[in-house]
């Protein structure tokens, strides 16, 4: 095992690359950064939900519940505390009555089963009452900068009420029922940094705790698991009183957080472009260092064996109706039959067995398949790669700046080696580009419209692009390349937002998505996949194609498993 | 009356009022940029920059642009932008690392232009100073502070304007704060100009919000 360097922990991210020797194997981004791609990730040890749980139990975190007032039928508040070397938190939880027909998976609803709020430390009764008047009401609520994320979310109507009749009755839900489903709550929107009034980013980007990335709302969404599961029992002993029993531990684990994903993360990824080059740099570094190890042990073998089965039985479970994914479901299903026999027919005590494991997947496997291995790849490796989470978080405000003296001739060179697949594409053709994205004027959702066949264009969102580089190619090709950019940008100003970005892109090679982002084609559930696969979901279900339903912190474990109990 | 609002909302809704009053991407979130700047120090950063924007709202951006950048800059019109200056100035910005003295005017609402040099202040790790009248405000990576007559900090126009690098030790910085207590109206004035760039909902539209199916499962 090559241990990370001392240099890299003592440094941060100053060092990304300790092992020089990775370079060579990094992956480029005209081959990482495309939606097909993208659209293929799995988690990985790297994802923000693993992470969160690798600290919380590194630095002995506490676990309590301080406050459960909910009534016989389940409805009323909870509030779940965890408190770490230096700072608490806490999930505020309440429970609702919700008609059927008002529960609905689609942003704009406007009642659901449960709400909640992060709050930065512990809450006080006054702080709760303030919130049980607000939070319920969602975006048209007011929270303040003691709560660091919003959040909702409806229960899944069938398993809920299935492991009720069943642990009142005495007896344990049905597992192949409970594992078909995955989970009791799906959340439908997990708001954060600053939004409806909660704290700005910038409270909590100096805390190592939740500076990386959205670590405040992973940690939201795993104490609303464990909320779901006391709820049920709650209401299974409501009913069944004595009689009633709790869930087997081994079953609770395969209990997750749903998660019903719309158009509302797709655009985030394209307007922090720097944020999105350091996960992906951190990433492909990871790979790059294991495929680059000259040799595997039998214990990093026999892990990784582990896990690879593992993975079979989640792909197993993994159930979608979408023709897509239903289709990447079967080719994965049989990718994992190819890595099972490669692994035990071929060694893996050869010289560099990962780097050549991984050549003879992008031979035999689809995309999924090998995004799939490279995920597996990384679990032996946790002390060479867990530190590169570190760099995943992004100093924006650097890259925003334009450097005008840069000259035109330079910009261009730019645009003609990294944005070849924007140029290349003719936008007079209708198909390339039949989409455009706006914001709805409807609880200001980011939407996806056909730009022939709606009206909406005039509102467009600046997510076009390969269009705009398009532009902004054909407008300086009539300049004279030996002036400051800034010289062109004085009279055309129109282009800044796009300067900016190719000057990113210099030094952010992965923050752009090499594909046309309002093509006929384009399907949003891509950057969709690839964002919550940072996150670490699983069992991405495809609703539309602009739709997805997730499964997140399945087989993790509970706070009161992971984390000791405070006083 | 006043309302708290954080940075965060400050710096988006900006960009969106910027853009509605027909700024481009670019210089729309270089606006939300500077009001949040501005507004991270307690100065009424938005209250400003909504009295600009409505002032150039369907006006024809070509009169505001500078016409010269070489000697005192100065507009094709009456006054110079501070948000076209500004980002014009802050693309120019290395040149006062090497002693450049920038000079402009007459200038609308010269605090905005100061905000805008200061982000590339931050961005050079140095001090910029803008001053005009009876003001000087220098900007660096995390303050600002402001010397002179604060009656004439927040002028809506100004004849001349000064912007250099200031080396030496940085000076006292106004306090900083991470959620602003904000005028009302002028909120609500912002929020009406952000609204303009969102698209009325519709039948299509609405279908294509979720997959329309049941949650009932």
């Amino acid at each position: 095992m090559i241990k990370a360097s001392k240099s890299e922990k003592q440094t941060g991210c100053a060092h990304l690359n300790p092992m020089p020797e990775a370079a060579a194997y990094r992956r480029s981004p005209a081959v990482v950064m495309r939606l097909a791609r993208m659209g293929s990730f799995h988690q990985t040890r790297l994802s923000f939900m693993r992470s969160l749980l690798r600290r919380l139990k590194k630095e002995q975190w506490q676990f309590k519940r301080p406050v459960w007032e909910i009534d016989h039928d389940g409805y009323g508040r909870a509030v779940y505390t965890v408190i770490g070397p230096q700072r608490s938190y806490s999930l505020v939880a309440f429970s609702h009555h919700l008609d059927d027909q008002m529960r609905s998976d689609r942003v704009i609803a406007t009642a659901w089963d449960a709400t909640f709020a992060l709050f930065d430390g512990v809450p006080t009764t006054a702080d709760l009452d303030r919130l049980q008047d607000n939070v319920p009401k969602q975006e048209v609520g007011r929270i303040s900068d003691s709560e660091l994320s919003l959040s909702r979310a409806n229960r899944s109507v069938r398993l809920w009420k299935h492991v009720i009749d069943n642990l009142a009755a005495g007896q344990q839900p049905d597992r192949q029922q409970l594992e078909s489903v995955g989970y009791l709550v799906r959340t439908t929107a997990v708001y954060g940094s600053g939004k409806f009034g909660a704290a700005d980013r910038l409270t909590i980007s100096d805390r190592a705790e939740l500076s990386g990335p959205f670590q405040a709302e992973m940690l939201s969404v795993w104490l609303t698991r464990a909320f779901s599961i006391d709820l049920v029992e709650h209401i299974a002993k409501s009913i069944g009183g004595t009689k009633a029993v709790v869930i087997d531990p081994d079953l609770r684990r395969r209990i997750g957080v749903g998660n019903s994903t719309g158009l509302g993360m797709a655009p985030f990824l394209i307007n922090h472009p720097t944020l999105l080059n350091n996960w992906m740099v951190a990433r492909e570094e990871a790979f790059a260092r294991v495929r680059s190890l000259a040799a595997a042990s039998e214990s990093e073998v026999k892990d990784f064996k582990q896990h690879l089965e593992k993975a079979r039985v989640k792909v197993s479970e993994w159930h979608s109706e979408h023709p897509i994914q239903i289709g990447k479901l079967h080719q994965l299903g049989s990718d994992l039959e190819k890595i099972v026999s490669y692994v035990e027919t071929k060694s893996l005590s050869g010289n560099h067995p990962w780097d050549v494991f991984y050549r003879w997947a992008e031979q035999e496997l689809s995309m999924e398949g090998q995004e799939q291995l490279l995920s597996l790849m990384l679990e032996p490796y946790g002390e060479l790669v867990d530190g590169l989470t570190q760099c995943m978080d992004a100093d924006e405000h650097r890259s925003f700046f334009i450097d005008g003296s840069m000259s035109i001739g330079k910009i261009l060179e730019i645009i003609e080696n990294q944005y070849d697949w924007a140029i290349a594409v003719d936008y007079q053709q209708k198909e390339n580009r039949a989409r455009f994205w706006y914001t709805s004027a409807e609880k200001l959702e980011p939407r996806v419209g056909e730009r022939f066949d709606e009206t909406g264009a005039e509102y467009e969102q600046p997510l076009c692009i390969g269009f705009f580089i398009r532009q902004l190619y054909e407008a300086l090709l009539e300049s004279d390349r030996d002036l400051p950019i800034a010289d062109f940008l004085l009279t055309n100003s129109q282009h800044r937002h796009t300067v900016r970005r190719v000057q990113t892109l210099l030094s952010h090679p992965y923050s752009e998505v090499r594909d046309n982002l309002i093509a006929a084609d384009m399907l949003p559930i891509d950057l969709l996949r690839c964002k919550l696969s940072f996150f670490g979901a699983s069992k991405f279900d495809p609703r539309s194609d602009r739709w997805v339903r997730i499964c997140m912190y399945q087989d993790a474990p509970f706070p009161h498993e992971l984390l000791a109990t405070a006083k | 009356m006043k309302q708290k609002h954080t940075l965060s909302e400050i710096e988006s809704y900006v960009r969106k009022a910027a853009q509605a009053t027909g700024l481009g991407w670019g210089l729309a979130e270089e606006a939300g940029k500077a009001a949040r700047w501005l507004a991270a120090f307690d100065l009424p950063g938005v209250e400003i920059m909504l009295a600009h924007l409505q002032q150039l709202n369907g006006k024809d951006y070509g009169e505001y642009t500078p016409a010269r950048v070489d000697d005192v800059w100065h507009a094709q019109g009456a006054y110079l932008c501070p948000l076209i200056t500004g980002a014009a100035l802050a693309d120019r910005s290395g040149q006062m690392l090497t002693g450049t003295e920038f000079r402009l005017g007459p200038v609308s609402y010269p605090i905005l232009l100061a905000a805008m040099i200061g982000q590339a202040a931050r961005y050079h790790r140095t001090i910029f100073t803008t001053s005009w009248a009876g003001v000087s405000i220098s900007c660096y990576e995390n303050g600002i502070s402001i010397e002179g007559n604060s009656d004439d900090l927040l002028v809506a126009e100004v004849e001349s304007v000064k912007c250099l690098q200031t080396k030496g030790t940085r000076p006292q910085s106004l306090p900083s704060t991470l959620a602003c207590d904000i005028d009302s109206d002028a909120w609500l004035a912002i929020d009406k100009l952000a609204f303009k760039t969102y698209a009325p909902a519709t039948a299509e539209s609405r279908a294509g919000a979720g997959a329309g199916l049941t949650d009932n499962d």
